[in-house]
């Protein structure tokens, strides 16, 4: 199917009824039999065609399925088996913002438990300017853009798509909130507010990685015990580090404990997700090549290089504040790589008939 | 009220698709001739197709041709890439050598050779030119109905799964939740499309646009459970008349083996079902998948929160 294809169909306009009148009112198709007659009515298979026996076996049917279905897998796939998923550029930008959002929340609530408003007001901030975004690029990649609110129409617990704009909502509304409290010098409710934000933050850093495993893309299903801690852990790691820039930013001098504990965390942060990445790549056996391959595998390695690089940079002995400011924006260039690199694996998973249909026969 | 699909008697002539474009006011597929060196020129479902009969030839496609749809698909004209196995028995081609020799020109003694071949490879494979006319599951447990956030797709009341056009916004989740890659996004339209097994039709009683044009009764409509009692009968006849490869895809299972718990729209076929692109297993993805990984994943990020917290009053405490 090419873009470029006339919209309009052979008759009538789209997404209208066509008019429709019988020339005689009333009137009946000419041998139309109504309630589904004609359904039942055939002039090959009638009652002098041998086209089905009456008395049927039916354990003898079903182990014929089986046979087939479980026995040995022919040498040819001709797919395509699944459809790969449609979503562009925006989706893994949203995962990242929402994941910057989710870890900054995780961050203004530990400086409230640690006794550091301050810092915790510029990490709610953070919050709230990571969770702005979101909305904008969900709504561009819909295909009915102007219908972006039917996202809430229903609450669908089974539905990680469904939970997950309802988690961006909640979180966007909570961290607009905490922001505003703080603006108005009400630091008890900012901190509750915060409070209730990094619990929906949890999630919403976290159901990204479900949504992918909830699909029949073998790559993203069977990383399903990986993808949320994956998530997870990026989604803490480009927080902190987008809370520590903000944070020297607003100059937050050296040494200062908060910004010493948001380094920990990024740097642990980034560790794990490198760690846990390693771990579902060897796990994954014959699927890894769609992580290793093509553009997939080139968002990768340059995800791993700039994690790594940043990892290098954070242990460095008499590192200069600038590498430790660099080792943060390494660490956000690698979140967002992994997002990106991440999708690109999804369609390559999804292209590859062979392994679809080997994965769904084990 | 479900489909059956008989691919033992389905002659591939893409009235179904014709009627179901016509019926439903779908849009052209375009006009690319041999996509991806099938006879095939439709490809897959889709948005714009809801039905369509999938052409499984066994015979090997010509090195011409292959080279034709390599180029074609690196144009990025889509389809699939030539697949088609190498013809069994007496299938291989002779070469030139075998044919006549140094001197060129087939001698006396090939011409027999030439007349096994075409019996024995080509002409015995040509019946096993097979087609399916593929089309919407409407499962018992639809990944595409789980997905769904907006609620457009709903189980309507004769259980088939129905995406309600004017309540999709085209999030694309449903495309990546079908294990049976029936649904896209329409490129211009913006919106998920699939087979609604003419609800339309059915409210007025007729049957589906598809079945109706069915010259062969490949497809056949009706409830559920004539259409299996019928299925599983044309099954064990087949059996009967020695075709032992024939089987049903996706009714009459043990409990336990169903596929997607069942399908509303089941075919009977007579290879491995790979060779019609179908999974030999299928779940809804959403059901497998969404409670352990959520559970991974509130667990991780529990445990993020709960980390960042120590390492601040960790930092705290040591000042």
């Amino acid at each position: 199917m090419s873009d470029d294809r006339e919209p309009a169909p052979a008759v009538g306009t789209r997404a209208e009824p066509g008019a429709f009148r019988r020339a005689v009112e009333g009137a009946r198709v000419a041998l139309h039999r109504g309630r589904f007659g004609d359904a039942r009515w055939s002039y090959l298979y009638g009652g002098d065609t041998r086209y089905r026996v009456d008395r049927v076996a039916r354990d003898r049917v079903s182990a014929a399925a089986r046979r087939a279905r479980r026995g040995a897998p022919p040498d040819t796939v001709q797919g395509p088996v699944i459809q790969a998923p449609v979503w562009t550029w925006e989706v893994p930008l949203y995962f990242w913002f929402g994941g910057v959002a989710a870890g900054s929340s995780f961050v203004a609530l530990a400086c409230d438990l640690a006794g550091d408003p301050r810092s915790a007001a510029t990490a709610r901030k953070v919050a709230l300017a990571g969770a702005a975004p979101c909305a904008p690029l969900l709504i561009a990649d819909l295909g009915r853009p102007g219908r972006f609110l039917n996202m809430l129409r229903i609450v669908k617990p089974r539905s990680p798509m469904s939970t997950g704009a309802w988690a961006l909502t909640v979180s966007g509304g909570l961290g607009a909130l905490a922001v505003a409290a703080d603006l108005a010098r009400r630091p008890r409710l900012a901190r509750a507010v915060g409070g209730a934000n990094a619990v929906v933050g949890g999630y919403l850093g976290s159901y990204t990685g479900v949504l992918l495993s909830a699909t029949a893309v073998p790559v993203w299903a069977r990383s399903r015990a990986f993808l949320g801690p994956i998530f997870v852990a990026s989604a803490t790691a480009t927080g902190a580090a987008a809370c520590r820039l903000a944070l020297v930013g607003g100059g937050l001098p050296s040494g200062h404990p908060t910004r010493e504990a948001v380094g920990r965390v990024e740097t642990c942060a980034i560790a794990a997700e490198l760690a846990l990445s390693a771990v579902n790549q060897r796990r994954l056996g014959e699927l890894s090549p769609a992580l290793e391959d093509g553009a997939a595998g080139r968002l990768f390695r340059g995800a791993k290089w700039m994690a790594l690089a940043g990892l290098a940079l954070r242990l460095a002995r008499r590192a200069s504040p600038f590498t430790h400011h660099l080792a943060s924006g390494l660490y956000l260039a690698g979140g967002l790589a992994f997002r990106y690199a991440w999708l690109a694996a999804g369609r390559r998973s999804a292209a590859d008939h062979e392994a679809v249909a080997r994965e769904a026969r084990r | 009220m479900g489909f059956f699909t008989d691919t033992t008697v389905c002659i591939g002539c893409k009235a179904c698709e014709v009627a179901c474009k016509q019926w439903n006011d779908l849009a052209s597929d375009g006009a690319e001739f041999r996509k991806g060196a099938s006879y095939d020129h439709t490809g897959s479902l889709g948005a714009s197709t809801w039905r369509h009969v999938r052409f499984v030839e066994m015979l090997a496609p010509s090195p011409e041709l292959r080279a034709e749809a390599e180029a074609a698909l690196a144009a990025g004209a889509g389809g699939n890439a030539p697949s088609i196995p190498a013809a069994r028995g007496g299938g291989a081609l002779p070469t030139p050598d075998e044919l006549g020799g140094a001197g060129g020109g087939a001698s006396a003694d090939d011409v027999p050779d030439l007349v096994d071949w075409a019996e024995e490879g080509a002409a015995a494979e040509m019946d096993r030119w097979i087609f399916m006319s593929d089309v919407c599951k409407h499962c018992a447990n639809a990944g595409c109905l789980d997905a769904c956030p907006t609620g457009a797709i709903i189980r309507t009341e004769l259980e088939t799964v129905l995406i309600q056009p004017d309540v999709c916004n085209g999030c694309g989740y449903c495309i990546a939740a079908c294990p049976f890659g029936v649904i896209t996004r329409d490129p211009v339209d913006g919106r998920a499309g699939k087979c609604t097994l003419c609800y339309d039709r059915l409210q007025e009683g007729l049957e589906p646009a598809c079945a109706k044009a069915c010259p062969t009764d490949s497809i056949q409509f009706g409830p559920y459970d004539e259409l299996v009692k019928t299925a599983t009968g044309r099954v064990q006849e087949l059996h009967e008349r020695g075709v032992d490869g024939a089987y049903l895809y996706g009714a009459g299972d043990e409990p336990g083996d169903e596929l997607a718990g069942g399908l509303g729209a089941f075919f009977l076929l007579t290879e491995p079902p790979e060779r019609f692109g179908l999974p030999a297993e299928a779940e809804s993805p959403v059901q497998e998948n969404v409670v352990p990984a959520t559970a991974a994943a509130l667990g991780a990020g529990f445990l993020a929160a709960a980390g960042v917290a120590a390492a601040f009053l960790a930092g705290s405490r040591r000042r």
